[in-house]
């Protein structure tokens, strides 16, 4: 299996001086769906925002796609790592739907009719047709969310890294969405709290704690440690007590 | 929360509301030109541009009161400027320029509330960019049409939180509660305009501003072009002689 993102000893500290991350060594693989799950403030958003290249540190390495992260490489790198953040108002910029969901490919200076083509086919595939000339207030949160996954598959990224996508939504729209990121079959980060989601979604988890991997393992097995989970903050998810 | 202040009937089916927004910016700004460069006793040439506008309202099918109630949020600070005019000016004269300006504001602020009121604030901005106004601006209008609504929802939040915390009495201490909100809302937007930037870097913006051109000048935005220019010119020629 090809390595799609290596990081080696990566530490990274906040102006202020707090540690978020310290040795975080983790490799992921091609068509690996990977789950990250730790208590508020254990440093998973910061982590994922080094994959692209958001926040870059002068400790540790990171290689994405065979790609060391530099100046010159960053481009091609978050071209091939789509990011959605959690909260979609931050997402979404736009004027309308249209513009968002091409904002990208336009960054990559592709031509106008590929840019439409790539447009339409990422607002086709969450199921998102027809509301290119909507503007993105007025859409619901569920919508909202579906938008801005669609805003980085227009980039046909290889990489899907997904700040609390299950966040603030009612449980269908919850479903809709596990079902929707069920199809695609890349690979797939995600950070969540949502642990019954990830049990579906994630065959690996990785379990941070203040700024560290505690443990790296099958999702399976990791939640249902009850003692690790509870020592985490965490609990193991309702479907795996008995 | 919805909001629509900014740009209400805009999406009304009239003729006007289908026109090209870069026809509407140039002869409607070319309207206000000739307005403003009309003599002050030329009070024919002001009815007959009054008239043109008004079949641009009629045609726009955008409701009159609504039209009405948008002048009148303007009209005032027209006034408290002008109002001294005739005390600067002594004699009949100051007269004549108050209500020139009174008459040149009212006609040019039909223009801009028909121009946006008839037109989706989007299109408005593409216009203007493809008008080679500058992207920067563009971007920053853009925006702050996005966010807006988002923070007069999250100002009403705090203040939410507070009156439900609120008992009464403490004037003086409420303006230090109101001045916190402002801070803080300061702050937030300030935060998720980090958080934009962030999400703007993550798609590969670099500090370029690409656009992509979805504008086409039709059939009608040309007659429009013909009819609306040719009924101002004819005014201001006729007015010449």
């Amino acid at each position: 299996m090809k390595k799609v993102i290596e990081i080696n000893d990566l530490c990274y500290s906040y102006p202020d001086e707090k540690i978020a991350l310290e040795n975080i060594n983790l490799d992921i693989f091609e068509g690996e769906s990977v789950g990250i799950v730790g208590a508020n403030g254990a440093g998973k958003t910061t982590l994922i925002l080094h994959i692209n290249g958001i926040i870059r540190s002068n400790n540790g390495n990171i290689k994405v796609i065979d790609m060391e992260m530099t100046d010159k490489n960053i481009r091609k790198i978050r071209s091939k790592v789509g990011l959605v953040f959690q909260n979609p108002e931050d997402q979404l910029f736009s004027p309308t739907v249209f513009e968002d969901v091409s904002f990208g490919p336009l960054n990559m200076k592709l031509s106008p009719d590929e840019v439409i083509k790539r447009t339409t086919d990422a607002l086709e595939m969450v199921e998102m047709s027809g509301f290119e000339n909507r503007s993105s207030h007025h859409l619901s949160e569920g919508e909202k969310k579906r938008i801005s996954i669609a805003t980085v598959l227009s980039m046909n990224p290889e990489i899907l890294v997904l700040d609390e996508p299950t966040s603030n939504l009612d449980p269908k729209h919850r479903r809709e969405l596990i079902h929707l990121l069920k199809k695609f079959n890349k690979t797939i980060i995600i950070v969540s709290h949502d642990l019954e989601a990830m049990l579906e979604l994630c065959d690996r988890t990785v379990l941070m704690n203040k700024g560290e991997i505690v443990k790296d393992g099958k999702t399976r097995e990791l939640m249902s440690d009850r003692k690790l989970m509870e020592d985490n903050y965490l609990e193991c998810p309702l479907s795996l007590k008995n | 929360m919805k909001h629509d202040f900014l740009d209400k009937y805009s999406k009304l089916g009239s003729v006007i509301h289908k026109l090209d927004p870069r026809a509407k910016i140039i002869t409607f700004l070319l309207f206000i030109i000739f307005v403003i460069t009309t003599a002050p006793h030329d009070y024919l040439s002001f009815a007959a541009y009054a008239a043109v506008i008004s079949i641009v309202v009629f045609l726009s099918k955008v409701p009159l009161s609504y039209v009405f109630k948008r002048v009148l949020v303007i009209i005032p600070f027209v006034l408290l400027v002008a109002i001294f005019l005739p005390f600067a000016n002594k004699g009949p004269e100051g007269w004549t320029i108050f209500w020139n300006v009174m008459i040149k504001s009212f006609l040019a602020v039909l223009a801009t509330i028909m121009l946006s009121s008839t037109t989706k604030f989007h299109k408005l901005l593409k216009g203007f960019e493809l008008l080679k106004f500058p992207k920067i601006m563009i971007m920053m209008l853009a925006f702050m049409y996005r966010y807006v609504f988002i923070l007069v929802d999250e100002a009403h939040r705090m203040e939410r939180a507070r009156d439900s915390r609120y008992f009464g009495g403490e004037y003086l201490r409420q303006i230090k509660i109101v001045c916190n909100i402002i801070g803080l809302l300061f702050i937030r937007a300030y935060e998720r305009g980090e958080r934009v930037y962030q999400s703007m870097s993550a798609r590969g913006f670099d500090g370029n501003i690409i656009t992509m051109n979805e504008l086409k000048y039709v059939k009608s935005d040309m007659i429009f072009y013909i009819i609306f220019t040719g009924m101002i010119l004819t005014i201001k020629i006729w007015s010449l002689f």
